[in-house]
This record gives structure tokens, C-alpha cells and sequence, in this order.
């Protein structure tokens, strides 16, 4: 079962309000390669998993997924504070305040809302861990992204943060691989799928 | 938040994110000394952190709210809202 600690995982301080640059953050709520995504991928893969160390790989992962949910929501709430309908249409935000106000809601950039395609639980070991290393690969390139529309100090240090942890998480599923193909027959790793069948 | 506060809680979100990473680490290599003695140090630390600031600002989780005759837990600031000592 799940905990939740009063504080963020990192610091979010932001001084400035900035709607257009929210608009572009929230994806990394509500996107194709977003926390959201990341978080239910992870914590769905792992109950088929055989392996206790992914399983436990998954599980934590997926855990921290939800902990940087909760940054970019508090990035985005930042970011929208204080400001009037008219500085919000100017900035991009008006058609989302229509639906939302300033309330956070799972879209991407484009404004598609959150969905479960954005990922898969395949029960098959090397399609779930080949998928979590593309998954990780996609929201590091998505915070790169984000940094190039971002000059404010105050936004630029959680989103480095962010996608610092997407690279580490990448490292972490290399390991998982490792485990799974360490359990194997190299000579056919792909002999029966360990997620399903007996050996 | 002010200055003490705002420190203690830096320090904790440190040593808590020291900590994460251990276990991500353990959990593909559990049987690693080096990280299994580091830990059980971080956590030291970071577990004295934690009562630390519970103690002096409130409760970081609802099972270790102390104050009888109030329930806390649910006092500002939440961790995404910003408080005015922060500008």
C-alpha cells in the first residue's frame, strides 16, 4: 500500500507566473510521455513480473513516478497564480481555463487528455523492460524539450532535477534487463515468456 | 517558510533523496555491502531529520501526528503551495 510524505522531492520555488510555459509543462502531467504515464506503467507491469528484484525495481520507480506527478502539478500551479483571464488568454491558457480554471487536469502540450495508450503492461518480460527504457529515453528528451522554451532560473532547476531522474531511472530498468537475461538461456532468451509460462 | 525551517527541510529532502536512490540501487543489487552499510547510515540521518522537523514545523505523515488538540496534518502550507516568507 501507499504513503505520502508532506514535502516534495525536490524544492519548487517560483516567483514568476508564466501560463504559456505551463501550458508546456502540464504535458509532462498529462502527455504521452509523461509522470502519469510513467507511474501507472510501472506499478501495472510489476505484478506479473518474476523476478523479486524487478518487481521491486518497478515498485519503487513507480512509487517516485507519482512523487514527480506531484512536482510538476506544483510547477504548474505555480505558474498560474495571480493571474487575470486576460494575461491567460494572452499566454496560450485560455481554452484549457474553459474545462479546467487553474486546476490541474492530465493533459499533453496539445491539449489531448491523459490516456492508457500512453503505455503498456504486456506481461511479457522483455517487451515491459524494453518499453520502461524507451519510456525513461522519452521524458528525459521531453524536459530537454521543455528547457529550450524555459530562461526562468526558478522553473529550469526541478525540471533539470526531473529529467536528472529519468536518465538514473534508465540505468535502473539496464539493471532489471540484466537480471531477467542473467535468469535466462542465453542460447534462446526468448525460449518461453517467464511472465506467463512454466520453464 | 523561514529560514530554519526552510534549511531543516532542505537538508531532509538531501538526505531523502540519498536514501531513494540507495534503494533503487539495492534493489537490483541486494546483496551489495558497500550500499547496504551506507543505508543503514543515510537512514540514520535522515530518520533524525524527520523527527527533527516533525517535531519543530508538524507532522510529514498522517501516522505520527503528536498534537492532541489539534489534527495538524491538515495545517499550511502544502508542499506545492508557496508560503509568503518564500518571496
Amino acid at each position: 500500500m501507499w504513503g505520502y510524505e508532506k514535502k516534495l522531492q525536490y524544492p519548487v520555488n517560483i516567483k514568476n507566473p508564466n501560463a504559456a510555459l505551463a501550458k508546456l509543462i502540464l504535458t509532462q502531467f498529462g502527455g504521452p510521455d509523461g509522470e502519469l504515464g510513467a507511474s501507472m506503467r510501472y506499478l501495472s507491469q510489476r505484478y506479473t513480473m518474476p523476478y523479486k528484484e524487478v518487481v521491486g525495481i518497478l515498485t519503487d520507480i513507480g512509487t517516485e513516478e507519482l512523487a514527480h506527478i506531484e512536482m510538476v502539478c506544483a510547477i504548474v500551479y505555480q505558474l498560474t497564480r495571480d493571474l487575470t483571464p486576460e494575461q491567460l488568454a494572452e499566454q496560450g491558457f485560455d481554452a484549457y481555463f474553459v474545462d479546467h480554471t487553474t486546476g490541474l487536469y492530465p493533459v499533453a502540450a496539445s491539449g489531448v487528455p491523459f490516456g492508457a495508450c500512453a503505455f503498456q503492461s504486456k506481461g511479457d518480460v522483455f517487451a515491459d523492460l524494453t518499453e520502461d527504457l524507451a519510456a525513461e529515453q522519452k521524458a528525459r528528451a521531453t524536459y530537454e524539450n521543455i528547457l529550450r522554451f524555459c530562461d526562468d532560473a526558478d522553473v529550469r532547476d526541478p525540471i533539470r532535477f526531473l529529467r536528472a531522474r529519468e536518465i538514473v531511472h534508465f540505468q535502473r530498468f539496464g539493471d532489471a534487463m540484466r537480471i531477467a537475461q542473467d535468469s535466462l538461456d542465453s542460447k534462446n532468451y526468448y525460449a518461453y515468456n517467464p511472465e506467463y509460462d512454466k520453464p | 517558510m523561514n529560514n530554519d525551517r526552510k534549511l531543516l527541510m532542505r537538508r531532509l529532502q538531501a538526505a531523502d533523496f540519498a536514501l531513494y536512490e540507495t534503494v533503487l540501487f539495492l534493489d537490483g543489487h541486494p546483496d551489495n555491502k558497500k550500499a547496504l552499510e551506507y543505508y543503514q547510515r543515510i537512514k540514520a540521518e535522515r530518520d533524525r531529520l524527520m523527527t527533527e522537523y516533525a517535531e519543530k514545523y508538524g507532522p510529514l505523515t498522517p501516522d505520527r501526528v503528536g498534537n492532541q488538540t489539534r489534527w495538524d496534518w491538515v495545517d499550511s502550507p502544502w508542499p506545492w503551495q508557496r508560503s509568503k516568507e518564500d518571496v
